[in-house]
C-alpha cells in the first residue's frame, strides 16, 4: 500500500517563507492536483520531496521511510519519481539511452535485453517509438515532455510528482499524456499532477490540494474545493464586482 | 558489411600498422621516428582519459597533467630516495625486513656543497662494491605512481563536487599550478627545476623475439608504450559501454535530472575523475623512465593546453577520435620543425608551427565542435539514422496528423 506522509513542512530562503508547516498524505494509488497561485510553494514542496532541498523542518516519509534528508537519487531509489517544470531530458543522448538512465539505475544488474524490450513499449505506447535512435534535442518540446513521462515509466516508482506535464504541449499529444496518467494510475501508481492548466487538473484529479503563499489552504474532492471560498478568493481570485457588493454588504 | 563497421575497421588497421611499424621500418632516422611516435602515443593517453573526463563526463579539469606530475614524481621518488641492502649502512634511516634492510635516503638538495652527502652515497663509498644494493623495481614505481595518482584524483573527485564548468576549469587549473610551484620550491626533495633522474624502463636492457635490447633502443618503451595506450582504450572502451558511461554522460547533460533518476551522481563523479587521473599518472610514470628525468616543466599550463587542444580537435566526445588526434598533432608538429626560405623571407617554424596549431584548434572550435575525427566517425556509425528516422516520421505523421 501506497504511502506518502508529508508533517508539519517548513521552508525558508533567507527571510522569506515559502513553506509553512504543510501536511498532506497520500493512501494508496491517489491522483491528486496541486495547484495554487504562482509563487505559492508548488516546486519547493516538490523540490523537498524529491531531495533536491531540505526542509527546514518537519518530515516526510514514503512506505514508512524517513526521506526527506535522502539525496535526490535515494528518494528516486526508495519510489518517488519526479518531471522538471521545464523539460531536462538528456539531449545529447539517444531517446533509447534516455530511457535505459533510470532502468539501469534501479536494477543492480539487470539484463539489457529486458530493459531494451521494456524501453521499446514504453516509446510505443508514448508514440515516440520511431525517434528511439535520435538525439532527444532533435524532438519537439512536446515529445521531449513524452520522453520525460518514459524515462519514469522505466524508473517504476509508487509516487509521480509531474510538474507542468501540459505546458506547450501539442493538443493531440496532450491526448497521449492524459492516457499515459490514467493507465500509469490504473496499474497501481500514486500521482501528483502540478498545473495551471486547470481544465485539465479538473478532468482527471479526484483530489486537489491547493497551496496559497507557502500555507496550504484546501484538500479536497475538485467540486468541493472548486467552491471553497478560500480557495476562490487566493487562486481563481474574486471578481471585482463582487468584492463591490461584499464591501456594499458591509 | 554496412558502413557503420568502418570505424572499427580502421581501428584494426590502425593496431596492425603500429604493432608492424618497428619491424617494418629501416631507415636511418629509425629511432627519430619511433621517438616521435612513443610521444604520441603517451599524449595519446592523456587525450583520450581526459576526454572521458571532460567530453563524456563534462568535468572540464585542468589539471591533468598535476595527475600526470604525481605519477612521474611518485615513481621517480620512490626509486631516488628507498634502496636495498642486506646490511645496515648505520648512516640513513632504515629498516630491517626479512633480513634485508630498507634505506631511506635523506635528502640534500641540488647545491654543490651538498651533493655527495647524502647517507646512502656515503655508505656506497665506505661499501666500495662489496655489499650488493638494489632500489625499488622500476614496474613497482609505476603501479604505486599509478594508484599515487587515482588516490589525488579521488581526493581531488570530491572536493569537486559542487564545482560546474568554469570554477571547476580554475579549480584543477590552481591545483596543477600549486603541485608544479611546491615541486619546483622543495628543491632539497624533488632536486626543483634539475630535476630527478630516472633508470630507464628497462635499466639492463631485454630480450626480445631473440635479440637482446639495450636501454638505449626505443623499441621495447615503444611497445611498453603502445600496450598501455591499448590498455588505456581498453578500459575506455568497456566503461564507455557499460552503465558507467551511460550514467557519467547524464551527468554531463543534466546533473539534477541524473540524480532524480536514481543515478548516484557523486559516485560516478568521483569514480571518473578517479579512472581518468591514474591513465595520466600511469602515462607519466612510464613517461618518466622512458625520458630518464623527471622536472616540474611537464607540469606546465602549455603541455595541458596541447593535451586539451588534441582532444578538441580529434573529438572530445569519443575517446578514440581524441587519441587518433594526438598522434595526428604529435605527427604534424614534428613536421611542422622544418624551417623554409620563400625568397629573401626565412619562415622559423619553431616558432610558427605554434601558431598554426592555435589557428587549426580555432578553426576546429569554431566550425566542428565535436572536433574533426569524431564527426568522421559518427558518419559512419549514426549516418543511417537520421534517413530512418525521416522515413518513420512521414510515416507516424501520416497516420497521426501530429508531429509533436
Amino acid at each position: 500500500m501506497i504511502n506518502l506522509k508529508v508533517n508539519n513542512l517548513r521552508k525558508h530562503f533567507g527571510g522569506l517563507q515559502v513553506l509553512k508547516g504543510v501536511n498532506f498524505e497520500i493512501n494508496g494509488p491517489e491522483l491528486i492536483g496541486l495547484i495554487g497561485p504562482n509563487g505559492a510553494g508548488k516546486t519547493t514542496l516538490t523540490n523537498i520531496l524529491d531531495g533536491a532541498i531540505k526542509p527546514n523542518s518537519g518530515t516526510v516519509y514514503l512506505n514508512g521511510e524517513r526521506i526527506d534528508q535522502y539525496k535526490p537519487y535515494q528518494v528516486a531509489l526508495t519510489g518517488l519519481g519526479r518531471t522538471f517544470q521545464v523539460t531536462r531530458s538528456f539531449r545529447r543522448m539517444t531517446v533509447l539511452e534516455n530511457l535505459y538512465v533510470p532502468a539501469l539505475a534501479v536494477g543492480e544488474e539487470q539484463n539489457r535485453a529486458v530493459v531494451h524490450n521494456k524501453a521499446m513499449e514504453v516509446l510505443e505506447f508514448l508514440t515516440i517509438d520511431h525517434l528511439r535512435n535520435d538525439f532527444a534535442q532533435a524532438l519537439s518540446g512536446g515529445q521531449q515532455k513524452l520522453l520525460e513521462l518514459g524515462r519514469l515509466l522505466m524508473l517504476d516508482p509508487d509516487v509521480i510528482v509531474l510538474d507542468e506535464p501540459f505546458a506547450g504541449v501539442h493538443p493531440k499529444l496532450m491526448e497521449v499524456i492524459y492516457e499515459y496518467i490514467r493507465r500509469v494510475n490504473n496499474d497501481g501508481k500514486a500521482i501528483v499532477i502540478i498545473s495551471h492548466q486547470m481544465d485539465a487538473i479538473f478532468n482527471l484529479a479526484k483530489r486537489l490540494l491547493v497551496l496559497n503563499y507557502g500555507d496550504m489552504i484546501a484538500d479536497g474532492p475538485p467540486d468541493e474545493v472548486k467552491n471553497d471560498p478560500a480557495v476562490i478568493e487566493a487562486y481563481l481570485g474574486v471578481d471585482e464586482d463582487e468584492k463591490e457588493e461584499m464591501a456594499g454588504a458591509q | 558489411m554496412g558502413k557503420q563497421h568502418v570505424p572499427t575497421l580502421f581501428g584494426t588497421f590502425l593496431l596492425l600498422f603500429f604493432a608492424a611499424f618497428p619491424f617494418l621500418y629501416s631507415a636511418g632516422d629509425y629511432d627519430y621516428v619511433m621517438h616521435v611516435i612513443i610521444i604520441a602515443f603517451y599524449y595519446a593517453i592523456l587525450a583520450s582519459s581526459w576526454s572521458l573526463l571532460a567530453g563524456y563526463a563534462g568535468q572540464f579539469s585542468f589539471g591533468h597533467m598535476g595527475f600526470m606530475g604525481i605519477g612521474a614524481y611518485t615513481t621517480a621518488l620512490l626509486l631516488h630516495y628507498i634502496h636495498f641492502a642486506p646490511e645496515p649502512t648505520n648512516l640513513c634511516s632504515e629498516f630491517n625486513i626479512g633480513g634485508t634492510w630498507m634505506i631511506f635516503d635523506n635528502p640534500v638538495g641540488v647545491t654543490s656543497t651538498s651533493l655527495g652527502q647524502s647517507c646512502f652515497t656515503q655508505a656506497l663509498e665506505i661499501w666500495n662494491g662489496s655489499v650488493p644494493v638494489t632500489g625499488v623495481p622500476v614496474w613497482i614505481g609505476i603501479i604505486l605512481g599509478t594508484i599515487m595518482g587515482g588516490i589525488a584524483g579521488l581526493l581531488i573527485g570530491l572536493l569537486v563536487l559542487r564545482l560546474r564548468a568554469a570554477y571547476l576549469a580554475l579549480f584543477t587549473l590552481g591545483f596543477a599550478e600549486i603541485l608544479k610551484a611546491t615541486i619546483s620550491a622543495e628543491i632539497e626533495f624533488t632536486r626543483g627545476q634539475a630535476g630527478l633522474e630516472t633508470p630507464a624502463l628497462f635499466e639492463n636492457g631485454i630480450t626480445l623475439f631473440g635479440h637482446f635490447y639495450s636501454r638505449t633502443d626505443k623499441l621495447p618503451p615503444y611497445f611498453v608504450f603502445f600496450f598501455l595506450l591499448l590498455l588505456c582504450l581498453g578500459v575506455l572502451w568497456w566503461l564507455t559501454r557499460s552503465k558507467f558511461g551511460l550514467f557519467v554522460r547524464a551527468l554531463r547533460e543534466d546533473q539534477e535530472a541524473a540524480a532524480a533518476l536514481g543515478v548516484n551522481t557523486t559516485r560516478y563523479k568521483v569514480l571518473v575523475f578517479m579512472v581518468t587521473t591514474m591513465m595520466a599518472a600511469a602515462a607519466g610514470a612510464v613517461q618518466a623512465h622512458y625520458v630518464g628525468i623527471v622536472t616540474p616543466n611537464a607540469l606546465f599550463l602549455l603541455q595541458m593546453s596541447l593535451v586539451v587542444a588534441m582532444a578538441v580537435i580529434g573529438g572530445v566526445e569519443n575517446f578514440f577520435a581524441a587519441a587518433v588526434g594526438a598522434i595526428l598533432i604529435q605527427f604534424v608538429l614534428e613536421m611542422l620543425r622544418n624551417s623554409f626560405t620563400i625568397g629573401p623571407v626565412t619562415i622559423d617554424m619553431t616558432i610558427w608551427r605554434l601558431v598554426i596549431f592555435g589557428i587549426i584548434l580555432m578553426l576546429t572550435l569554431r566550425f566542428t565542435r565535436n572536433g574533426l575525427i569524431a564527426p568522421i566517425i559518427e558518419y559512419f556509425q549514426r549516418g543511417h539514422v537520421a534517413a530512418e528516422t525521416v522515413a518513420k516520421r512521414t510515416a507516424a505523421t501520416a497516420e497521426t496528423g501530429v508531429q509533436g
